[in-house]
């Protein structure tokens, strides 16, 4: 009964609405988030500074001013490259003593002999990882061998830089037909803010949901409320009332973030409004179905994981069971974004609980067909309802049972009662 | 009188064992019925069957003379054994809340409410949250839950447990005036004084079997009223009558258990011959010694 199932649901909201842990979060979330957003960005700068001295080392001259050039010029270059040519034992020794001292972050010994095709590059730096520092090593050394090489070979130095430039690789999609220009980098941004938010919310909601439902078990109101209202007005009742909890906080974190963006302060950073990130509005219409279609269907899946447990520890360790789906659609998302259109990938994105995710991985990369579109969007929304049926049915039998299991003919006798 | 409850031959088993059997029984209106029987003898599985929360493997529940619907859910108000509130709700939002989803309207709910606070004596409680209330009062919250939507079918199962005498008398003295107003009232309980009190009809369920049915009076006068009681001045001499099996005897007062059909007018004529008798009393059976002669030793309680 659709009366039933509005006032359970208005019970829920109202309920959660008004805690304090939702006033909490509410505010928190976003302070946290800033907060991360501050420190990742110190952290990064501090990353990006990379090795700040270091020294060359090698018994071709050249070679070794060569290499010293590639690193000068490179994103994160060092402050000071010191060369030593012709290393004696001494010298290697002294820089031993500097990288322990951390007076240098480390050194790059050249080994350039007389028969050898490729000389042999070595790091010796005081950290055992630090592979910022060696791919850029690699290309610097690459780089100083090639330009050693051409300049051995009697081109001058104008010729070399202009056949050493860099080449930029732009990216084009084709949509409806034209090759547009498309920034992959962008486009993918959408995906992985789906996965963040769909990731977290059924983090949070879901477990939400599977909690409140435990709590009604051993709290035991569902007997009152079952001589009345049906198990499945109870759990469509739980789901939207829970769901549009989550909605309602979600709702005011995306306005500060539009109103962030929007604002002078986000100016500063080179972001001008929503459009900035790069969102078409097709895609805003199918991020909102997927996050709408995946978050009531996991809610569901949690909504029947709460009824068939016993009690709140068991919630916890079955809470991996919902996220897997969800940590396989991020796993097969690099290869969804590399083969669109391939069977795996077009069955995983029909498939309800991968659909959110892997679908939406499709729509960024090449604009699937129409038909699986709908086909998709009919499954996840089909899922979440024969979810809740399903839920229903595991809460009225698991809920009278008192720890005994449901025998499969008792089960179907439910069935067929409302 | 109008049948509002009926149960013909109904069965619940879960699993192997067998909860309910073949169990037959009559509720009317303006009547108290009370469902009596050890622990574990099938009340609450009777019950829940009347209420629609679990299916009767076999047999047929009527209520109000209609094949049992959800829709007759309606006009029954259901107080489980096992009950439970939310926690964190404020009382008054609680009983709107339990009185919406039985059909009334926000501020008809909240007004019914307000007046059975009152009446239960628990005004000043309205607007606390319900886990800061006892155990006590959350059991009134509960009664008036179940009442509010004025049912015209109250069950409560096991709605003394917990309760102090003074609560106890309160729910009592409601209990009956609402069967004045023509409700019927089905209980379930193990307390046999309260039955014996209240009830106009009684099952006696044992082993999920009915064992003894009927209206109070008529249950009873199947029991022989095999107890004297007698309180005299003078000689004992008359105790050592033919019609008396056993006898405890204090200082002038006797408690006296008859052979099975003794003629109890006999002894009092012997004894008011030898002695003075200041009471002569035939005692019927009470509801209790009923219930375990009955149940016997097999009571798992």
């Amino acid at each position: 009964m659709l009366r039933n199932t509005l006032l359970i649901a208005k019970r829920e909201y109202l309920e959660r609405i008004r805690s304090k842990v939702f006033r909490i979060t509410t505010v928190l979330v976003p302070v946290g988030m800033a907060g991360v957003a501050i420190l990742g960005g110190i952290g990064g700068k501090k990353m990006e500074a990379g090795v700040q001295n270091l020294a060359v080392v090698s018994n071709n001259a050249e070679l070794a001013q060569q290499v010293k050039a590639a690193l000068g010029n490179g994103e994160h270059a060092p402050k000071s490259i010191e060369v030593v040519t012709q290393p004696t034992d001494a010298d290697i020794a002294h820089l031993n003593q500097q990288v322990s001292d951390h007076d240098i972050g480390g050194y790059l010994k050249i080994d350039d002999e007389a028969g050898q095709t490729t000389p042999v590059a070595t790091w010796v730096s005081g950290s055992s990882t630090d592979f910022i520092g060696k791919s850029q090593m690699e290309s610097a050394v690459t780089d100083g061998l090639v330009r050693e090489q051409l300049l051995q070979r009697g081109m001058t130095d104008g010729q070399v830089k202009t056949l050493m430039k860099d080449v930029k690789l732009n990216t084009q999609q084709v949509k409806n037909g034209k090759a547009v220009t498309s920034d992959a980098e962008r486009s993918f941004a959408g995906a992985y803010v789906l996965i963040l938010v769909l990731y977290g919310s059924v983090l949070i909601y879901g477990i939400n949901i599977a909690r409140s439902v435990v709590e009604e078990k051993t709290s035991r109101v569902f007997e009152v409320l079952l001589s009345t209202a049906s198990s499945d007005d109870l759990m469509l009742g739980k789901l939207l009332g829970v769901g549009a909890t989550g909605l309602t906080q979600m709702g005011i974190w995306a306005a500060l973030m539009v109103g962030y963006a929007g604002s002078a302060l986000a100016a500063t950073q080179g972001i001008h409004g929503m459009n900035s990130l790069g969102i078409t509005k097709i895609e805003l219409a199918f991020f909102a179905i997927f996050f709408l279609g995946g978050f009531f269907l996991y809610s569901a899946m949690a909504a029947a994981l709460g009824s068939s447990v016993s009690g709140e520890q068991e919630v916890q360790q079955f809470s991996f069971i919902l996220i897997s789906p969800l940590v396989v659609s991020v796993v097969m998302m690099m290869y969804v974004m590399q083969n669109p259109s391939s069977p795996t990938s077009v069955i995983l994105s029909l498939l309800p609980p991968f659909t959110p995710i892997i679908m939406y991985m499709r729509i960024c990369a090449q604009t699937p067909p129409a038909w699986q579109l709908a086909l998709s969007v009919v499954l996840l929304l089909g899922s979440v309802l024969a979810m809740v049926w399903l839920a229903a049915r595991i809460y009225r039998v698991g809920v009278l049972m008192y720890g005994k299991r449901a025998t499969l003919p008792e089960m179907l006798r439910w069935l067929r009662y409302s | 009188m109008e049948v509002l409850v009926e149960l013909e031959r109904v069965s619940k088993s879960y699993e192997e064992k067998a909860a309910v059997r073949d169990l037959t029984l009559k509720i009317e209106a303006g009547s108290m019925f009370g469902l009596l029987g050890p622990n574990g003898a099938g009340k609450t599985s009777t019950i829940r069957m009347i209420v629609g929360i679990t299916l009767p493997d076999a047999g047929k529940v009527t209520l109000f003379n209609k094949p049992w619907a959800s829709a007759s859910l309606a006009r029954v108000g259901y107080l489980p054994e096992e009950r439970g509130l939310y926690k964190k709700m404020k009382v008054i939002d609680q009983l709107v809340f339990l009185g919406e989803l039985r059909g009334l309207g926000a501020a008809e709910a909240g007004r019914r409410a307000k007046t059975w606070c009152e009446r239960m004596q628990m005004a000043d409680s309205m607007d606390k949250r319900t886990e800061e209330l006892s155990k006590g009062m959350q059991q009134k919250i509960q009664f008036i839950a179940t009442l509010l939507h004025d049912p015209e079918l109250i069950i409560m199962d096991e709605p003394f447990s917990g309760l102090d005498p003074v609560n106890a008398l309160l729910l009592q003295d409601t209990l009956l005036e609402l069967k004045k107003q023509g409700n019927a009232i089905l209980f379930s309980t193990h307390r046999m004084d309260q039955v014996e009190k209240l009830c106009d009809s009684i099952c006696l369920i044992n082993r999920g079997e009915a064992v003894l049915a009927g209206g109070m009076r008529e249950v009873k006068s199947r029991y022989e009223r095999n107890r004297v009681i007698v309180q005299y001045e003078g000689p004992d001499g008359f105790l050592q009558h033919p019609a008396i099996a056993e006898y405890k005897s204090y200082a002038g007062h006797a408690e006296i258990r008859l052979k099975p059909h003794a003629d109890a007018q006999d002894l009092l004529r012997q004894a008011a011959a030898t002695t003075t008798i200041t009471k002569f009393e035939l005692v019927e059976p009470s509801l209790e010694e009923i219930f375990i002669e009955t149940v016997g030793g097999h009571a798992d309680a």
